[in-house]
């Protein structure tokens, strides 16, 4: 179905999901506006956010099934199945980060049903910012999600540690935007375009000048602070331990992905022609990000400092996948965040529960002996942890051999062995988690009697450890899915000869 | 034309907000740094648009816009640091440890 994206019906046929989206996140703050007394209305602000994201899963999966494409240029929003693909992953994300937060948010006395208008919101700004064609809507996708995600950091905010959380996300999130808009101005002033088709092919045609190599690494820069990369990464941890935990998982994998997918669109759309200069500089990233992160990993005591040094790694360990600038660099980028997303919403679920009200984080210690009181939370943190490693048999392992073997088909075996070295590093703090729950004895009595899980959290985690499982020996699904051709983005022709 | 002035103006600027981001201790002092950097290149889009048309012109309009919706969420979260330290002062957000 070709879609002419200049007419109005056009425009707004392919934004459909966005659209659907907004509008319900409208509706429920209408909602909330007269009902946020109590847990009856949490609850059901929660349900009806749900509905919108269904709505806009079957918005996206409408114009998949129709085979929504451009007629002619795409103007501001791209119509492709990587598109489609992502905003399912980002529409997933939502609505089980969602479910885990409904009556954990009860739990822990926050009762502010605005809570779900801004996460679908947020959800919308992801959706923007990874199906953009146009700087414009990058800038924007990007700027709507941030602005939300800045105040869910802060929600808990009588309890300082969520503040400052969102103090300093909105900090360097601002400061980290500016990089960014500076990049896209100076793009813009090189070739006069905001859109990445008319820009890629300005480029191919005419050798870069210095403002358009200035503008890319500004973009790299701005890109970099987002997904939390080494050396912009010093806001991860302090961010993720402070915020409310169903927010970390949301940032965690939600943000990340979005980022990512973003920023595998602009390498692949529209600095092609620049490859020979962004490679070397993601080579570098990727190599400190991966290092840095697991090695700093290794000495971490709380729980969600740990997971967002490793969140870190393994942003590292998709650079992997953007360096190979290919169709298999581009299916293993939607395998692994899917993969990586899937796991780290179930483990941040299932710490969720494990937390005390009004606690900042889940100890190492608090986890000991979890295996005797708590068998089936601890079997699925232990699976997960797994995954996180990348172990034979799970859903991570999947991800990251195509990772490997993408940088691997480009002729590419330093950084490979990099991420090898990292993951074997990354055993030294996966590893104990599984061994404190299962080989220690627990600390009192009294211990893990505080665990709630409720049964949407249980079932949402169930379905991701069962996913973890099931993707992990049977792969052939998602690889056949990652690997079409609808779902991969255009790639310029690289320049041949020896790399 | 004055393209070149205008674009190395622009450049001094963010550098400036740059700096006063990293240096200053201040939250408001570093979130007024930050705005700065954003109005810095908004120079340089009004400049840029001389030479290729409206479009850089209207990016500056979405870029105020979403530098309002910031100042709102962002003097939000400062008052809301505020009535836990008693100070806006960078030096005394140490709860959380990098």
């Amino acid at each position: 179905m070709p879609i002419d994206l200049s007419s109005p019906s056009g425009a707004v046929l392919a934004l459909l999901p966005e659209l659907l989206l907004s509008l319900w996140a409208l509706v429920v703050l209408l909602y909330v506006a007269w009902r946020h007394r109590d847990g009856y209305d949490m609850r059901t602000a929660g349900a009806l956010s749900l509905l919108g994201y269904i709505f806009a899963v079957a918005a996206t999966g409408w114009l998949a099934w129709r085979g929504a494409h451009a007629e002619g240029l795409s103007i501001m929003i791209a119509l492709d199945g990587f598109r489609f693909a992502s905003d399912a992953l980002l529409l997933w994300i939502a609505g089980a980060v969602t479910i885990l937060s409904v009556r954990w948010l009860i739990r822990q006395g926050i009762l502010a049903p605005e809570y779900y208008p801004l996460l679908m919101l947020a959800t919308v700004g992801m959706m923007l910012l990874a199906g953009s064609a146009d700087l414009i809507t990058l800038f924007l996708g990007l700027e709507v999600m941030s602005i939300s995600v800045y105040i869910l950091a802060g929600f808990d905010r009588t309890r300082r540690a969520s503040a400052e959380a969102a103090l300093k996300y909105f900090l360097i999130g601002a400061f980290a935007s500016g990089f960014l808009l500076y990049g896209i101005a100076l793009t813009y002033g090189a070739t006069g375009q905001f859109n990445f088709e008319l820009i890629g092919a300005q480029f191919a045609a005419t050798p870069p000048t210095l403002m358009a190599k200035l503008g890319m690494g500004l973009i790299l820069i701005g890109f970099a602070f987002k997904v939390a990369a080494v050396p912009f990464h010093a806001w991860a941890p302090d961010v993720y331990e402070g915020a409310p935990t169903p927010i970390t998982a949301f940032m965690a994998t939600g943000v990340k992905a979005a980022a990512f997918f973003a920023l595998a669109r602009v390498l692949a759309e529209v600095f092609p022609a620049m490859v020979a200069l962004w490679r070397p500089v993601l080579f570098g990233l990727a190599i400190v990000t991966m290092l840095v992160g697991n090695l700093t990993a290794l000495s971490q005591t709380s729980m969600k400092r740990m997971l967002a040094y490793s969140s870190i790694a393994h942003a590292g360990y998709l650079m992997l996948a953007l360096w190979a600038h290919s169709d298999e660099g581009t299916a293993a980028v939607l395998v692994y965040l899917l993969a990586y997303s899937i796991t780290t919403v179930a483990a941040f679920g299932i710490l969720a529960s494990i937390e005390r009200a009004g606690a900042r984080t889940v100890l190492l210690t608090d986890l000991e002996g979890l295996f005797a009181v708590r068998p089936f939370a601890s079997m699925g943190l232990s699976i997960c942890m797994l995954s996180l490693l990348g172990f034979p048999g799970t859903f991570g392992f999947i991800g990251k051999w195509l990772l490997l073997s993408a940088a691997l088909h480009q002729g590419q075996a330093v950084l490979p062995i990099v991420a090898m070295v990292g993951s074997a590093i990354s055993i030294g703090y996966y590893l104990p988690v599984v061994l404190a729950m299962t080989l220690k004895p627990t600390r009192t009595r009294q211990a893990h009697q505080t665990i709630r899980f409720p049964r949407p959290a249980r079932i949402a985690v169930a379905i991701c450890i069962f996913a973890i499982m099931l993707f992990g020996v049977w792969p052939n699904v998602v690889l056949n899915f990652a690997s079409q051709k609808v779902v991969q983005l255009r790639q310029a022709e690289l320049p041949t000869g020896p790399r | 034309m004055l393209l070149g002035p205008s674009l190395a103006l622009s450049a001094v600027l963010f550098v400036l907000g740059v700096a006063g981001v990293l240096i200053r201790r201040n939250a408001i002092v570093v979130f007024m740094c930050v705005e700065l950097m954003l109005n810095a290149v908004n120079l340089s889009f009004v400049a840029l648009a001389r030479l290729h048309g409206v479009s850089g012109q209207i990016m500056v309009f979405f870029v105020m816009t979403v530098a309002a919706a910031e100042a709102a969420v962002g003097l939000a979260i400062i008052l809301a640091i505020f009535r836990h330290t008693q100070s806006v002062d960078l030096a005394n957000i140490n709860l959380l440890k990098g």
